[in-house]
């Protein structure tokens, strides 16, 4: 072969990885979220989701109710908190507003054009009508990639003094466990989309391709939120953070949590809360429609629902 | 603090340079000897910096292998006053240079070496934070007609962090800059 057969040779094999990675993932529309037949509940039925819809008109008992808003993480959707609905309701004494982070929930297509700032929108919409409908008692649990939006309004003066009172943050996500996403800006464009193995459970409930465009967009947000964490701030008063976070979790990387607390402080500049918790799965406190769930996994869920529990109703 | 250690480099590159001499009478073996310092960034991560030393010797395949030993660290880098993770590389690297009698000089490399990082609190005893190191680059050397080489080069650690295994702030794609002063030559 020549030299110039060769090199037209790559150029070839070059152009048609190219196209081929261009093309869209064969989506099921039956049986995945991404398709155009299944969405969010919280899109069908937002009062059941969110309090500040649900509740029209809050009475004071309700007002000084801690109400708690629960954001899922990258690619998931409010499924991610059903469970501690579920543990709330049976409990009593605490509102829970699930949020539907932006571009999430919907199809494929709105998924892929949405930027984390489009993700974090509802978190502050819904904070924002709490506070207005006189809500007394907020609080915020966060899953994985909701973490780094929370930190990102507080960091920005968003969340000021006494707006919050406590924060979760369960598994937040600051360095990836798979390291490879650090190159998705060059990988990215020629992958296209990442395909996930989702369980039978979880298939309708999370993306089952992730577009490029939105993993680049997860990388710009964790590195946003390492270098203010390296930088370091600390709370606003009135404020309290507690991190639960898997030892070997292969989503976000334990690491994420010395991260955080060593960049993040308390108004008076004292540790914030972490508890390390021996598991191996990424959002401990969402069990359901996994595969081989453990009574440990049982265990440690039950613990993180009833220590958010009591620090939400011991004032 | 920044002042410190740039002042300490250049103290130490400065006893590096009074010492350089042509020692062509006694170098059987001993073909050349460069030390200097090394700037390193991680792909999405760290700047870590530090100090490297290189040799060559023209009974070792005609000078083609370089047996170079380095240290880099965040605490000369990002870490220097900022809350990111204190971490060390100590590295062993065998490299082979091209066309090694040129100043311009492509090579590649074999590190090896380990790897720690420092929590700083007990909570995170829990966390692996130390790893054996195995990485690859490649680059380009320039050796000026003065006693300086500067190396480029871009490498890929092998067993990086994963979560499950292995320091979390090991990263895999890394950036490197060396620049070298003559010590010994024959």
């Amino acid at each position: 072969m020549t030299t110039k057969n060769k090199f037209f040779g790559i150029l070839f094999i070059f152009i048609s990885g190219f196209s081929a990675c261009s093309k869209s993932p064969d989506i099921n529309d039956e049986t995945m979220l991404d398709g155009d037949k299944i969405f969010d509940s919280a899109l069908y039925n937002p009062a059941k989701y969110l309090v500040s819809v649900g509740i029209e008109n809050p009475t004071t008992a309700q007002k000084n109710t801690p109400v708690i808003i629960a954001a899922h993480g990258y690619s998931a959707s409010t499924f991610e908190w059903d469970e501690f609905r579920s543990y709330c309701d049976v409990k009593g004494n605490i509102l829970v507003s699930q949020v539907l982070l932006g571009g999430h929930g919907r199809t494929y297509e709105d998924f892929k054009n949405s930027s984390w700032e489009d993700w974090q929108e509802p978190i502050m919409t819904e904070y924002n009508a709490l506070r207005e409908k006189g809500y007394t008692n907020i609080n915020f649990a966060g899953a994985s990639t909701a973490c780094p939006l929370v930190l990102d309004l507080i960091k920005k003066g968003k969340i000021g003094e006494n707006g919050m009172k406590h924060i979760f943050l369960v598994d937040p996500i600051v360095v990836p466990s798979d390291k490879m996403l650090t190159l998705i800006g060059i990988a990215g464009p020629m992958l296209g989309y990442m395909e996930t193995s989702n369980t039978p459970g979880e298939e309708g409930h999370y993306y089952h391709f992730r577009p490029q465009e939105t993993l680049q967009q997860l990388l710009d947000l964790i590195q946003i939120s390492r270098k203010d964490l390296q930088d370091g701030y600390n709370l606003p008063s009135g404020i309290r953070v507690k991190i639960y976070k898997s030892i070997k979790d292969p989503t976000a990387d334990a690491v994420s949590a010395v991260l955080i607390y060593k960049g993040l402080k308390n108004s008076d500049g004292s540790n914030i809360d972490v508890e390390m918790i021996d598991s191996e799965l990424h959002v401990v406190t969402r069990l359901t429609g996994r595969d081989n769930i453990t009574q440990h996994d049982r265990d440690i869920q039950e613990h993180v629902f009833d220590d958010m529990y009591l620090l939400l109703t011991q004032e | 603090m920044n002042k410190k250690i740039i002042f300490s480099i250049l103290f130490i590159t400065s006893v590096f340079c009074s010492k350089a001499q042509p020692s062509g009478s006694k170098a059987g073996w001993l073909g050349e000897l460069k030390g200097g310092i090394r700037i390193q960034k991680a792909q999405k991560l760290y700047w870590e910096n530090g100090f490297a030393v290189d040799f060559a010797s023209p009974k070792i395949m005609d000078s083609r292998i370089h047996f170079g030993l380095s240290y880099v660290t965040s605490r000369l880098g990002s870490a220097m006053g900022t809350n990111a993770i204190k971490q060390d590389n100590f590295l062993f690297s065998p490299a082979y240079h091209f066309r090694h009698q040129k100043h311009l000089q492509p090579f590649t490399r074999l590190n090896l070496g380990y790897f720690h990082s420092d929590y700083e609190y007990a909570i995170f005893d829990v966390l692996p934070n130390k790893a054996f190191l195995l990485s690859v680059d490649a680059g380009l050397s320039y050796e000026f007609t003065f006693p300086l080489t500067v190396s480029l080069s871009a490498g890929y650690n092998v067993n990086n962090g994963t979560g499950s295994a292995g320091p979390g702030t090991l990263y895999p794609v890394f950036y490197q800059m060396s620049i070298y002063y003559t010590v010994l030559k024959k």
